[in-house]
Formats: structure tokens, C-alpha cells, sequence
């Protein structure tokens, strides 16, 4: 008699471990319950330690949103949100090419319990960034364009043919642009735009690059500017396809950018304090760091961790944790040039890109953010309270020549100055000491 | 006198066939002795081990003495242990104690 419901108790564990998405049963504070062996196979690898007890906990680096999603849900049951995208690494970490990117979709079962549902979407979203891409592009046809401007390129990327609008947008004339890379068309080194060679090496790859940033005419005035690079070949049929030549378009967006631009800050930037988000962060680092490699330009970070932001937390709320995290975010950000980078990489934890900046002057940029940070007075409700953060700085070298790495050093400063008792920029330059010392 | 051990044994050949599987793994797994005996442990009894913590450190490391925080996921409930991996180049078997009062 009792084995039949054993039988079917069996067949439902394996129905559950051999399901392909990654099922976990949670409480409120994270807490797992059940578990299923894909869910583990996906969260493992991500886990501290390899320690794989509590949801948020395992996330909070990537996701430290999810608690603050769960307890702003205020139905007894339902869906709190579906397929919310985790970005876990970039490409290119722990040697692999290939990001990592998760999807959660979590569901209140009852006041107790939440089901969190996992899937890795990592190659779906490569996809999506392509066709985003493309259908910004095609939408934006539709628009009105301030003006648009077509430049002919032949098979080694030299310019040779332009419209009259492209003089128009560029500010040179037709004769002076022909034989020029499109590299030659840009006249403020410091950009956010993609350089011509990496464009080329992709449109040769796919057929075609999209690429936007801001640019800058002769007459020193900054456009937003999407740029398109379309590979040409006279035979379709033949193959490999025989590359002729590129047809470049481009379109000066900038006024009528305020959709695209709300859309984009939607996608890039952290709900919360306004930063950019930890995805966006490394999409921009990696290309700060081929366009600052290309033209032999420095790069810099600054990692910024709030001291005792966990004491905040446990003294005041969660509300008071998040005005601080608000309140560090839009001090530092305050003090940066428009083309640095301030984002949330998880917790309390930020970082500045700084393009064109050497070791130096990103340590005497963190100690001017160090003095904003300890100026700052947080108020929630009747509570006043102060705060300090530490700082590591770390610029490109020899030796470390990618972002994570770049990250890496940077982290562990930080965590030099956080022994050397917080409220510190590492490493701390003598010339920087002596000039704080005078100020105080 | 396994089977009187506080902790659990599970004594692995070469292969990863379970050939000693004490009482007291069997009891707080909840799994009988006879249906384990005999089967692949990794790929079968406890895949929530079949990974680089466990598995994969028998296969890389020839000489292992270890004990290593982990998290049980036997019928997907997460419990925490500790593992102590034994193995060795003069022995036959290799070793998973479980600890799991913690």
C-alpha cells in the first residue's frame, strides 16, 4: 500500500530535476527551501564560496535590487516579476568570451513562500543587443532627422565619396574629407563614439555596425550621432562574400534624442540612484578601453565602497541605507566630467570610469570625491546622520590590460584602505597627502 | 562499527561505485543501504556533488585531505554539512564524510 505514493513521490522529484529551468522555493528574506539540480548548477559557480543558502545573498552582487522588489510586493499571491534580467559577468571574464546573463521570474505563493523560476539567457540577449540595434535604427527612419549625411568608403576604409550633407554635418569641405579614415572626422579624442577600425572589423564581420555617441564638429559643438557602417559587395551570390567597399550613413539625432535618451537611461541606468547599472557599466568600460587603447590615451578607475554601510542598514532601515546610497551617488557624480562613468556595481558598492586619466589624477579626483562624500548629511524622517567611503585607484598598465583586471586592483586598494581604517583614498600619493594636510 | 559513527561515510572505488555506505548516512539521508550499494554516487545518488567542490577535486587532486563548507541539496532541500574529502594514492577507496550537526 505505501509504496504507490513513494513511486509517485519519486517520479515527481525526478519530473523536478530533470526540468530545464532552475526552480528554487524561497522565503521573504531570501531563505531557500527547495531547490531544484539546475537551479544549484546556475547559482553555484556565482556563490560565495560555493555557498548557496539564501537567494538574495547569492545576488545581492549582481542584483541587490531583488530584495527591494520582493518586499514592495504587496499582493498575498502573484507574479512580482517576470524575467527580470541578471547580469552576472561581461564577456571576456574568467577567460571565456561569453557573458552571463540570467533571467528570474519570482511568484508569491503564499505570505510564506516565493518561487523563483532561473534560466540562463546569456545568447538571447546577445541577439536582443543586435536587434535593438537595428530596430532603433530602422524606427528612427520614420522620424524627423535634424539631418542625415552619406559617406562612400573604399575596401581599406579611406573616404571616397561624401554628400553635400555630410560636409555640412562633418564641417569640412567635400574635397578635404576625400582619403580620410572617418577617424580624421573626429576632432575631440576624448569620445564616447566607436572608432572607425573596430566599426569596419564588425560591419566586415555582420554586413553592418550601428554605433551612436556624441561627436564634435570643427566649430567645437558636441552632436549626438548615430553612426551606421554598411559593408558593400558587388556580387551577393558569390562566397565568401568579395567586401568592394562600406556605405556609411550619418545622422546628427541630437534634438530629437529625448525618447531614445529616456528609453537608454531606462535600459542603463540603476532605478535607485541614478547611476549607471552594473550591464552598462562594462559595455562602456570595454569600450572606453579600446577607444582610450587606440589612441594611446590612459584609463583609469576609481572603486567606492561607503563605510559601514551595513551598520546604516542595521541602525536606521533599509530607507535611510537607500538615501545614503542616493545621496553618495549624486555627490560624486556632481564632481565627474560628462564622458566619466559612475555606476552601481551591487550593494554599496560603485565604481568611476575615468577615459583619459592616469593614475594620478584619478587618485586626486578620489580624494576631491572622499571630501564630498564626508560632507554629506543624510535625513530620514526626524534622523540626521553623516557618512564616509573609501576609495582604490587603479589605472591600465603593462600588465593589466583588461577591465576586470582593472577592477581587481582596484578593488584591492579599496580594501587596503578600509584596513587602513576607512574613509581613505589608496593609494595615497604623497604629493596628494601633503595638499590634503595644507587643506586641513 | 561505521554504522555507530555520529557522521555519515560513504566509501567510493575508483570507478565512483558506492561500496561502504554507512547506517548513519543512510537514516539523515533517508535513503535505503541495499538501493545505494553498488550504484554510481555522483552521476546517480548525490548529483547535487557532481561538481567542481566534489567531484571534480577525485578527479584533479590525487592526494586529498580536506574538509569543506557545502550545502546539501538532497530532495532539493538545502542543507548545510560539512565534507571532509579523503583520498589517497595507496588506498583503494575514496571517502566522503558527512557532517551534518552544526
Amino acid at each position: 500500500m505505501s509504496v504507490e505514493p513513494d513511486d509517485q513521490l519519486n517520479e515527481l522529484l525526478q519530473f523536478l530535476y530533470a526540468c530545464p529551468v532552475g526552480l528554487i522555493e524561497l522565503a521573504a528574506d531570501g531563505e531557500i527551501r527547495l531547490i531544484n539540480p539546475l537551479a544549484m548548477q546556475l547559482l553555484l559557480p556565482i556563490a560565495q564560496n560555493g555557498i548557496v543558502v539564501n537567494l538574495f545573498r547569492v545576488l545581492e552582487t549582481y542584483a541587490p535590487e531583488l530584495r527591494n522588489i520582493v518586499a514592495a510586493f504587496s499582493g498575498m499571491w502573484g507574479i512580482v516579476c517576470e524575467g527580470k534580467r541578471i547580469f552576472v559577468h561581461p564577456g571576456g571574464k574568467y577567460g571565456s568570451a561569453d557573458p552571463l546573463v540570467l533571467a528570474c521570474t519570482l511568484v508569491r505563493i503564499d505570505c510564506q513562500r516565493f518561487m523563483a523560476a532561473l534560466t540562463d539567457v546569456s545568447k538571447q540577449v546577445m541577439q536582443e543587443q543586435r536587434l535593438r540595434q537595428a530596430e532603433t535604427w530602422f524606427a528612427t527612419l520614420l522620424d524627423s532627422v535634424n539631418d542625415y549625411a552619406v559617406i562612400s568608403l573604399d575596401r581599406n576604409g579611406f573616404i571616397d565619396g561624401v554628400s553635400a550633407a555630410a560636409a555640412r554635418q562633418t564641417g569640412l569641405s567635400r574635397d578635404a574629407m576625400m582619403n580620410l579614415s572617418l577617424d580624421a572626422l573626429d576632432l575631440q579624442p576624448r569620445s564616447t563614439a566607436s572608432s572607425a577600425a573596430r566599426q569596419i572589423a564588425i560591419a566586415q564581420r555582420d554586413g553592418w555596425h550601428l554605433d551612436e555617441g556624441w561627436r564634435t564638429r570643427p566649430d567645437g559643438e558636441r552632436y549626438w550621432c548615430q553612426r551606421l557602417v554598411a559593408a558593400r559587395s558587388e556580387d551577393e551570390c558569390s562566397n565568401p562574400r568579395v567586401i568592394t567597399g562600406y556605405t556609411v550613413i550619418l545622422r546628427d539625432v541630437t534634438q530629437r534624442a529625448s525618447d531614445i535618451q529616456r528609453l537608454k537611461e531606462m535600459l542603463t541606468t540603476d532605478h535607485l540612484t541614478g547611476a549607471s547599472n552594473r550591464a552598462h557599466f562594462f559595455e562602456a568600460a570595454e569600450h572606453a578601453r579600446l577607444a582610450c587603447n587606440a589612441q594611446g590615451q590612459p584609463l583609469a578607475v576609481v572603486a567606492v565602497d561607503i563605510d559601514r554601510f551595513k551598520r546604516i542598514n542595521d541602525t536606521y532601515g533599509h530607507a535611510a541605507g537607500d538615501a545614503a546610497l542616493r545621496a553618495v551617488s549624486a555627490a560624486c557624480r556632481a564632481l565627474l566630467r560628462p564622458d566619466d562613468l559612475f555606476a552601481r556595481l551591487g550593494g554599496e558598492e560603485f565604481v568611476v570610469l575615468l577615459p583619459s586619466m592616469d593614475l594620478d589624477s584619478a587618485v586626486g579626483l578620489a580624494e576631491r570625491l572622499r571630501v564630498a562624500v564626508k560632507a554629506i548629511t543624510v535625513q530620514v524622517g526626524d534622523v540626521y546622520f553623516g557618512l564616509t567611503a573609501s576609495f582604490g585607484c587603479a589605472a591600465m598598465t603593462d600588465h593589466v590590460t583588461a577591465i576586470t583586471e582593472l577592477l581587481t586592483a582596484a578593488d584591492a586598494l579599496l580594501y587596503t584602505a578600509k584596513r587602513n581604517g576607512r574613509n581613505r583614498v589608496e593609494p595615497s600619493l604623497p604629493s596628494v597627502a601633503v595638499l590634503h594636510h595644507a587643506a586641513e | 562499527m561505521l554504522d555507530s559513527l555520529p557522521f555519515g561515510v560513504i566509501g567510493l572505488s575508483e570507478a565512483g561505485v558506492v561500496e561502504i555506505y554507512n547506517a548513519t548516512e543512510s537514516r539523515l539521508a533517508g535513503l535505503p543501504v541495499a538501493r545505494i550499494i553498488g550504484g554510481r554516487f555522483f552521476e546517480h545518488i548525490a548529483q547535487c556533488m557532481n561538481n567542481f567542490l566534489v567531484a571534480q577535486r577525485f578527479i584533479d587532486e590525487p592526494e586529498i585531505d580536506t574538509i569543506i563548507d557545502f550545502v546539501l541539496t538532497l530532495r532539493m532541500r538545502p542543507t548545510p554539512v560539512k565534507l571532509r574529502l579523503l583520498q589517497s594514492a595507496g588506498h583503494a577507496l575514496h571517502f566522503v564524510l558527512v557532517e551534518r550537526a552544526l
